[in-house]
């Protein structure tokens, strides 16, 4: 298992730890509930240096992405990030949801899932052998940290940092080789995966762990990975091997996440995985993703991974991930559900299948309503 | 109700604060003996595990209970947890302040996170593990 390169600072942090995609990773630092609200009303920093990094160079980069995504990757702007897109496999099961970070159209990087890094890796260089691609892909992942600080008062703190020169920043964009105080930061992007403003930062573990220090001293909570799940479940956001995965026999078909976000475009061909991701939408879908929130009198109920969706009795669907809100107040998640039956609003159980159930009702992402 | 005595103890890296006043149960159940009644809860050790309990599923007042069946369900953000009954006997008490603020059970695992009073149907001390022995039994765990 592997650590992440500033455990001992987590650990003097008195950071609980935690096995995710096989690394030790640190889950919470005080409590999951109070890092969650810290995220959502001011900030907080996280160390996601578990989640892969890649970079793709070369000529054919670009025909590389195309062959292994479902948007056009092609669309993406210079020192922006592509949006979430999906790599699919040849069921038109998800192998992996990321995003690429266009430098040039031959040099690009990417944060694949910390589960799915070799998978990718793997399925790059397949790619790139099959069609003889001149493409050099490279792992970074050991080479960096990633932080990500997120919370609406990010902007205060970069500002307070020196570094109020961020502002101009529009979402999804980055900079490369930048300065905040003497930490020199290899990338830094306007994003996350929290639904609140942030940014993400890659540099290497000696610069990063001056940058963590400083967030830290102007008051900034740190924040588990534990935290990172029941802020994404919020906004509806999908997991691997949650929600998605490349097995057809235990995950519906990639359109059957509803993913939006423009991650599948079709008016795009010939990518991996098209030709079956286009008999689902012909044939329609047997299952849809959806919202789950537990009605009042269940509401510390929480619908867990693996728990039945029910409807007068009749199984109907399966939870995939759950958690409680602390901003609503109530047990929440995402499932899979019959589409016959998924109508927003409408009442269902939620069962552990041995004997414990709640009500709830179906609902739409994200979970919170932003302003 | 607050107990007499307290001291904490290194559990890997956890502090966790034991109370000498009470038994424990190799399932991490704590109970104190109130004459024919037994106040039980879960220890620190154990609340330290679940960490954010977020809701509480409450025994029925006057039903009836058996050794090691299910006396309540935690609700933690991290996992759904049971709690067993360390004695056969009947509901008398629960405690329904943790309906609202479950997270009392974090705070005060002793004092005003108790779960439910049982009467007894019969007491044996030795079916229950001291402070001592719990300490040896949580240390071998980690």
């Amino acid at each position: 298992m592997y650590n992440v390169p500033l455990h001992d600072l987590h650990q003097k942090l008195n950071a609980s730890f935690g096995e995710f995609a096989g690394w030790n990773v640190p889950m919470i630092y005080s409590s999951t509930m109070e890092e969650h609200v810290a995220v959502r009303k001011s900030v907080g920093i996280f160390d996601i240096s578990h989640m892969g990094r890649l970079k793709i160079t070369g000529k054919d980069s670009l025909n590389l992405l195309e062959k292994a995504f479902t948007k056009k990757i092609s669309k993406t702007k210079e020192n922006f990030m592509s949006g979430p897109t999906l790599a699919l496999n040849e069921y038109a099961r998800v192998i992996d949801d990321e995003m690429w970070y266009k430098i040039n159209d031959e040099e690009w990087l990417a944060v694949p899932n910390a589960a799915t890094r070799e998978r990718m890796i793997n399925h790059f260089k397949q790619i790139s052998e099959k069609n003889k691609y001149n493409v050099e892909i490279k792992d970074l992942t050991f080479d960096y940290v990633l932080l990500a600080l997120q919370g609406p008062e990010s902007q205060n703190i970069m500002d307070k940092l020196g570094a109020s020169w961020t502002s101009g920043l529009k979402p999804l964009e980055f900079r490369l080789n930048e300065n905040i105080r003497d930490s020199n930061v290899f990338l830094i992007s306007r994003s996350g995966w929290t639904g609140e403003d942030g940014f993400e930062i890659w540099a290497t573990p000696k610069d990063a762990e001056k940058l963590y220090n400083y967030i830290l001293k102007e008051g900034v909570k740190p924040i588990g990975i534990a935290a990172r799940d029941t802020l994404r479940i919020e906004m509806g956001f999908v997991l691997g091997g949650n929600e998605y995965g490349e097995d057809p026999l235990k995950y519906p078909c990639a359109l059957s996440l509803k993913y939006g976000m423009g991650a599948i475009d079709w008016e795009k061909t010939g990518y991996i995985g098209e030709e079956s991701l286009r008999s689902c939408r012909k044939e329609g879908l047997r299952w849809i993703r959806i919202g789950i929130e537990m009605k009042k009198n269940f509401a510390r109920f929480i619908p867990r991974h693996g728990y039945k969706i029910l409807i007068d009795d009749i199984e109907v669907g399966w939870v995939t991930s759950g958690t409680y809100s602390p901003i609503l107040e109530k047990g929440i998640g995402m499932g899979y559900i019959d589409t016959r039956y998924s109508i927003v609003g409408e009442p269902i159980t939620i069962s552990d299948g041995k004997g414990r159930s709640g009500e709830a009702k179906i609902s739409e992402f994200p979970l919170i309503k932003k302003k | 109700m607050k107990f007499m005595s307290r001291y904490q103890v290194k559990i890997g890296n956890l502090n966790v604060i034991i109370d000498d006043s009470v038994l424990y149960t190799n399932s991490d159940e704590w109970i104190k003996v109130e004459g024919k009644n037994a106040r039980i809860g879960i220890t620190d050790f154990a609340q330290k595990q679940l960490k954010d309990i977020v809701g509480v599923d409450l025994p029925k007042k006057d039903s009836n209970i058996s050794k090691n069946g299910t006396l309540a369900v935690l609700e933690s953000v991290k996992a759904t947890a049971e709690v067993y009954s360390p004695i056969d006997g009947k509901v008398v008490e629960t405690n329904e302040r943790l309906l609202d603020e479950p997270e009392l059970i974090n705070k005060e695992p002793y004092d005003n996170g108790w779960i439910a009073v049982i009467e007894m149907n019969n007491f044996n001390k030795e079916e229950f593990l001291t402070h001592n022995q719990y300490v040896e039994n949580i240390s071998k765990r980690k």
